[in-house]
């Protein structure tokens, strides 16, 4: 218990560290944190159905995309304010995963993965030709009405909210039976059935939890960029971004997203102030290292204590063909 | 009573019969021994109870409740758990997390909190004798821990009836005496168990009766002392040297 | 009319059959599901237009080179990258070739600039008649010819050779093969160094029938899963099939939906079959 505790005012201190951010720095920076609290988001609602359950998706894009153009719609079109567009956003990406994920969770390994990046692409195809989305011209959304500092404090904050309210739901599932039942799920899905684990239920109630919280960062986005367009709501390379971020954070675990979504920003940035031409290029290059040296994750070395070569070499051994 | 019977079940895979019309009893509080040779449909018969296959033909009846065609999970929740040949543990999970998994989902997972599952995993570890590694992953346990880990999975869902299967396979003499104990243990806690054995020094001593599969068809059943010295059993399957080893 | 779209669709369809053959061979011996497979062929294609540009070499006659430089970057690629996290989960080596694929896209976009680019031979328009009603892009059937031949050897090399045959012993057991003195480390090598080769000839006859440029490999890697799946794994006439029904299918939609709707037509038919059946047409049972 006292272990428990002291986590907990751990959590408690850096949050508040965190939350205090806005007010110590310029708007530059609030924006890049922001847009790590979203990364951080959507890499924390993968690692509900890719890390817990084990089913990877592929397609997660597809609710990002889908909460930004619900807020778009609700708000442009149906003249509704933020706060209504946001739950609309996050209960309609819910209702889409449970939809799509009844006929797609019967999949597995490759052929779930496929499945859903075939689901995000169809979603993107379909986008581009619907009326009511404007096709590849796009959404104009009301502007925030706040001072422009407002408006970056709100974006963080919002985004800041939304991330707690993910690892707080995903911190109660784990020690819940629902979360049992994921991992167990993610371990041997026959085995879990066997032992009375409505899998079917357990699948598409992960899917949709992970759907929800992708959906509301969507939202937060499209609010933001007061303009959304296809292309990048549901780009293949956000998915991408979310399951690198996942894997290097350590996937798994509760704060790995949050870590890798930090670091990898982080690299990012850091590459691109260096390298301004060729940075994607050597982002390439930090993910190729990064997956051959610790599949396991920032996480796995943290927590292993071993930051040596042999570390990374013995990865590599337990690895290779 | 009769908590399990089968009537008539066949199960058919493309061509193959895998089972063939057969019928069985498990009357409650019994242990009820299932051999035969490999490929008898022993597994397949044990498959098609757990709901893992849907019989071709014919039915199940759990405590006279019709249950064939019902989904693995429903079955387990009814009170019917079964281990596998082959153990198949959660092995990211220790020791505790995996018997959890059983106590929390079984036939009382409805009415267990989680943490009343944990304590109740807590309990069984301790009545299957893994109380010492609770905290070890899954797969770092040897053979005969694994086991018993398969036999607490499945104690902890609280059923009445469990299916074993091979269950003593690979485990050495001692190792053998000990599951028969525990396996007796569990009976006297009023759990009727089927079990699907190679190990005849096992069987003899733990089982009520014996029912015997051949090619997928029923050739023997009733008291050990009748079903091991059957002719049709001998040539099957025991072999004519095995009446002089038992001796 | 109708005849006109279904012949375009076809021969379309044999250009992603031929996309699709070295993603299949990749998918169903070694299980590497090739992210980056758009990527190579993008190199293929690009080889062809250089060797046209700056020597004149004739797009047809490059077919050897793209090959042979895709087979051994392939190779490469294989032997010293992904060999490293092959015995990983699945997900692993899907990472590291997401990571391949955006360093080769972003190393073609630094040398060679975002520019669409048109290989542009003399006999391009070239076509001829059947009849009255159905007008056939010479190149095109060229190409169409090309992706039967190159399939063919393809098939000899794998049914037909002992290094086909180790190809295949390491795809259905890795460690028996291992046990019977296969050196799969090559082999998988090798295995992977053909896929991309094939990648790269179709790269090359892309060329030579579209504009191209260095993003372009994105949509072919989802388009050839759409083909791999359609066909199924694990049978040589899968991705033919397959490429053949995406043709077909994406012309026809094209003509009554509008071409905005072929992307949604290809998606929605990949999602369809692995909803209904994910073996494809010629894929076995599970």
């Amino acid at each position: 218990m006292k272990n428990d505790t002291r986590n907990f005012l751990i959590c408690g201190v850096l949050l508040l560290a965190v939350a205090a951010l806005p007010f110590f720095t310029n708007n530059f920076v609030i924006r890049f944190a922001t847009d790590i609290l979203m990364f951080a988001i959507m890499a924390s609602a993968w690692n509900i159905i890719g890390g817990y359950t084990g089913y990877a998706s592929f397609g997660n894009v597809v609710f990002f995309g889908i909460g930004a153009y619900i807020t778009a719609i609700m708000m442009e079109k149906g003249g509704m304010n933020f706060a209504v567009a946001f739950i609309g956003a996050g209960f309609g990406a819910a209702l889409f995963a449970i939809l799509i994920g009844l006929p797609v969770l019967r999949l597995r390994g490759h052929y779930f993965a496929i499945a859903t990046l075939g689901v995000a692409e169809a979603m993107k195809a379909l986008v581009q030709n619907l009326e009511i989305t404007e096709g590849n011209s796009g959404i104009y959304l009301p502007m925030l009405n706040l001072s422009v500092k407002g408006q970056y404090y709100f974006f963080f904050y919002m985004m800041l909210g939304t991330l707690v309210l993910t690892l707080l739901v995903t911190y109660f599932m784990l020690n819940a039976k629902f979360g049992y039942s994921l991992i167990a799920i993610r371990e041997d899905e026959d085995a879990a059935n066997s032992v009375g684990i409505n899998t079917t239920y357990a699948k598409t109630m992960a899917f949709a939890l992970s759907g929800l919280f992708t959906g509301l960062a969507g939202s937060v986005y499209a609010y933001q960029q007061a303009f959304i367009k296809p292309e990048p709501a549901f780009t293949v390379h956000t998915t991408v971004k979310m399951i690198v971020m996942a894997v290097f954070g350590g996937m798994g675990k509760l704060f790995g997203p949050l870590l890798g979504a930090f670091s990898i920003e982080i690299i990012s940035e850091v590459l691109s102030n260096y390298f301004l031409v060729a940075h994607t290029l050597f982002f390439g290059i930090v993910v190729i290292l990064a997956i051959v040296f610790t599949p396991k994750g920032i996480i796995d070395l943290i927590t292993q204590k071993k930051f040596g070569l042999a570390y990374f070499l013995q990865n590599i051994r337990e690895h290779r063909i | 009573m009769t908590i399990l019977e089968g009537k008539n079940i066949t199960k058919k895979f493309a061509g193959l019969t895998a089972v063939n019309k057969v019928d069985f009893k498990l009357e409650k509080g019994e242990i009820l021994g299932l051999i035969g040779p490999n490929g008898a449909g022993k597994t397949t018969l044990v498959n098609v109870i757990a709901g893992v296959y849907a019989p071709t033909e014919g039915d199940i009846y759990f405590k006279d409740k019709k249950i064939s065609g019902l989904k693995p999970y429903k079955i387990g929740r009814l009170g019917i758990a079964r281990t596998f040949q082959i153990v198949r543990p959660f092995s990211g999970m220790t020791v505790k997390e995996n018997a959890s998994v059983g106590a929390m989902f079984g036939a009382q997972g409805k009415t267990r909190s989680a943490k009343e599952a944990i304590k109740k995993a807590e309990e069984i570890l301790e009545f299957v004798g893994l109380g010492d590694q609770m905290n070890v992953k899954a797969d770092q346990l040897n053979v005969a821990s694994r086991k018993r880990l398969e036999i607490a999975k499945a104690l902890a869902m609280g059923p009445e009836v469990i299916l074993f299967d091979e269950v003593m396979a690979g485990l050495n003499f001692s190792e053998i005496d000990q599951a028969v104990e525990l396996i007796k243990k569990i009976r006297n806690t009023g759990i009727t168990i089927l079990i699907i054995e190679h190990v005849m020094r096992a069987i003899k001593r733990v089982c009520d009766r014996i029912f015997v599969l051949h090619h997928g068809e029923k050739i023997a059943d009733g008291a050990p002392e009748e079903v091991l010295n059957d002719e049709n059993v001998i040539k099957a399957y025991l072999g004519r040297r095995y009446k002089e080893l038992i001796k | 009319m109708i005849l006109q779209i279904i012949i375009n669709g076809i021969l379309k369809g044999g250009l992603y059959a031929l996309m699709a053959i070295g993603m299949s061979l990749i998918w169903g011996v070694m299980d590497i599901i090739n992210i980056a497979h758009g990527s190579f062929i993008m190199l293929g294609a690009f080889t062809t237009y250089w060797l046209f540009t700056l020597f004149g070499i004739d797009p047809f006659l490059s077919l050897v080179a793209s090959m042979t430089v895709l087979f051994i970057l392939g190779y490469a690629v294989q032997k010293y990258l992904i060999n490293l996290v092959i015995r990983a989960s699945a997900f692993i080596t899907l990472i590291l070739a997401f990571g391949i694929e955006i360093f080769i896209n972003n190393s073609a976009l630094v040398m060679w600039t975002a520019d669409v680019r048109k290989v542009k031979v003399p006999y391009g328009a070239a076509n001829f008649s059947i009849g009255n009603f159905v007008t056939v892009p010479t190149v095109r059937l060229l190409a169409f010819l090309l992706v039967i031949i190159i399939s063919i050897i393809l098939f000899y090399i794998l049914n037909k050779t002992n290094l086909g045959r180790s190809i295949r012993a390491t795809s259905q057991d890795l460690d028996a093969a291992r046990l019977v003195g296969v050196d799969v480390a090559r082999t998988y090598a090798v295995t992977f160094g053909l896929g991309v080769g094939a990648a790269g000839a179709a790269g090359t006859l892309w060329a030579i029938l579209f504009p191209i440029s260095p993003m372009m490999g994105g949509i072919l890697t989802l388009k050839s899963f759409v083909v791999v799946i359609i066909g199924g794994l694990g049978n040589m006439l899968g991705p033919l099939i397959g490429g053949l029904t995406l043709g077909v299918t994406e012309a026809l939609g094209s003509n009554w939906f509008g071409s905005t709707y072929e992307n949604l037509i290809s998606f929605t038919i990949l999602v369809l079959v692995l909803i209904i059946r994910p073996q494809g047409i010629l894929g076995g049972t599970e």
